[in-house]
């Protein structure tokens, strides 16, 4: 703040300048939530017509080849709208020296929990 | 319940502020302190209670909120008029924009009852008990009312809110069929009151980079008009993450509006011409 | 920060402490807020998924814990938190398509995300309970 102190109102209004970049994220946002729309009601139904809490069922349901392709896609979409979702959020709120770190963390965090997921559940359909 | 003009006053409001603490965030020497109570005067029988928001640049001491019991039977219908007769019999340093006294000047924007409007198209009547005036939300206080409009107008120029074009000029008007002329309804009336940036709660959080409804509803008009040429480079001025895209379509803008414009329209119709450019 | 009264910086007017709350802005500020929620339950999905693969001891110990009356809220809370970001999402992806931005429209469809939102927690919970018996 201490060297914008005498920049003039237009010159502090233009910043850095237009980045020239944003689309990208924001069509991919959409995309990702496009897709999520299916993938997370069939994941829902899924879960109320099958769950009745025995083992054997869930796992019999998660293994079929359908029921696998549909969760990898649906763990690849939801992290990454996820990740696009938070960092929209962390962009908004935080504006210390706290932000890039945190940008960063999150993204690899979303990126760990969406190879852990689908591993699991390639784990349940090959594995069993 | 379904509001179809932003001329409407939310009749059954659950609640009248977000519940958070009052102070929450607030540097200290824009906290709100307890203020005078000037009463009616005595044989007034329509009396009703403004809570307004005070400051004077020339003293020591925070901002504060002074009661004013206005005399309805004396006062004219407007909130604007209210202020007025405060000002002329009450307390003559009450400070406040105002001009045509008609709502197109924008010169009294400023936040009534917890929402932004122009002073002068407000009826009392529709006000709450007592009724709030603060200035303009999250802006640099001048004194009581006025705000410190420099920064969202330094944002309204660097989008360039003119005709570029590089063909030669015609020798008289540049033509532009009916339907051509027709994109520009609903944007050009604009007149600058900024109460919808004023309103949006991302440029509260990010008014240094987000350019806000006022100005990107000016950037959408210039890029509707078939006759400017610089569609390109305004979009480029115009695609980054925090001039265009803190907006997250809250759409407060488009509720607020007292012409009835429709800033949340203009900014998903450039969001639309950035996608169309690389499709 | 001088305290003279000429050089200090100029108090800033209140925003989010005294502006009125809107079916515009709660609606929004619920479509993140249930965003973020949801961001937390893609980890316990994934808990979730991992203790399936680890086999039925580590999967009934998950199980037993949402089987649990806090378990049980905490996925009524999922549910909810879901149905509410699925229709505001809807919402969003026609607004960002170009409709529905009349204020009358704003208003309806706003209203019919609280309304189905809820239906569909209801629904979803009554067919589970329901089926699972």
């Amino acid at each position: 703040m201490g060297r914008e102190r005498m920049r003039s109102p237009l010159g502090r209004a233009l910043g850095l300048g237009s980045a020239k970049d944003g689309v990208e994220q924001w069509w991919l946002e959409r995309v990702t939530a496009i897709a999520l729309v299916p993938l997370t009601v069939w994941f829902a139904a899924s879960l109320v017509v099958h769950m009745n809490g025995d083992y054997a069922t869930a796992i019999a349901w998660l293994r079929t080849p359908l029921a696998t392709t549909l969760m990898v896609l649906l763990l690849a979409a939801l992290f990454w709208h996820t990740a696009l979702g938070l960092q929209v959020v962390i962009e908004d709120y935080v504006h210390s020296g706290l932000r890039l770190p945190l940008l960063i963390a999150m993204r690899i965090c979303c990126f760990v929990l969406g190879v852990a997921g689908i591993l699991a559940v390639l784990r349940i359909c090959f594995r069993g | 319940m379904i509001i179809r003009s932003s001329n409407e006053v939310s009749r059954a409001t659950l609640l009248k502020r977000f519940p958070i603490p009052r102070n929450l965030g607030v540097s200290p020497g824009s906290r709100i302190v307890k203020g005078q109570k000037w009463p009616a005067p005595g044989g007034a029988t329509r009396v009703k209670a403004f809570e307004v928001y005070r400051f004077d640049p020339d003293l020591e001491g925070n901002p504060r909120l002074d009661t004013f019991e206005v005399d309805l039977d004396d006062c004219g219908p407007m909130v604007l008029d209210a202020l007025f007769w405060i000002k002329n019999k009450v307390d003559s340093t009450l400070t406040f924009r105002r001009s045509c006294r008609e709502g197109i000047c924008g010169s009294c924007a400023m936040n009534i009852d917890g929402t932004n409007w122009l002073a002068c198209t407000r009826f009392i009547s529709e006000l709450a008990t007592p009724a709030t005036i603060y200035p303009l939300a999250n802006m640099r206080v001048i004194k009581d009312l006025v705000p410190d409009l420099t920064h969202v107008f330094a944002q309204y120029s660097l989008i360039e809110p003119w005709l570029r074009s590089k063909t030669l000029e015609p020798e008289r008007e540049r033509l532009q069929s009916l339907e051509e002329r027709r994109r520009l309804d609903g944007y050009y009336e604009c007149i600058l009151c900024f109460c919808c940036t004023s309103g949006c709660p991302s440029h509260w959080w990010n008014a240094d980079r987000f350019l806000g409804p006022a100005v990107l509803l000016q950037a959408w008009r210039w890029l509707a008009d078939s006759r400017d040429e610089a569609t390109g480079e305004r979009l480029d001025n115009l695609e980054d993450p925090f001039r265009l895209y803190r907006c997250h379509t809250i759409l407060n803008c488009t509720r607020t509006c007292p012409k009835g414009l429709n800033p949340g329209k203009a900014i998903a119709n450039i969001k639309k011409m950035l996608i169309q450019r690389r499709t | 920060m001088a305290s003279s009264t000429s050089q200090r910086m100029r108090p800033l007017s209140p925003h989010i402490q005294i502006y009125l709350p809107q079916l515009t802005s709660v609606l929004s500020i619920a479509n993140r807020i249930t965003g973020v929620v949801l961001s937390f339950y893609a980890v316990a999905l994934v808990a979730w998924l991992m203790s399936a693969a680890a086999g039925p001891q580590v999967y009934s110990t998950v199980h037993g814990f949402i089987r649990s009356w806090f378990g049980q809220i905490l996925l009524f809370g999922c549910t909810y938190s879901f149905f509410l970001h699925l229709c505001g999402g809807i919402r969003h992806l026609a607004w960002d398509a170009g409709y529905g931005f009349e204020l009358r429209t704003i208003y309806a469809s706003g209203w019919t995300v609280v309304a189905m939102s809820a239906a569909l927690t209801l629904i979803t919970w009554v067919a589970s309970m329901g089926l699972a018996g």
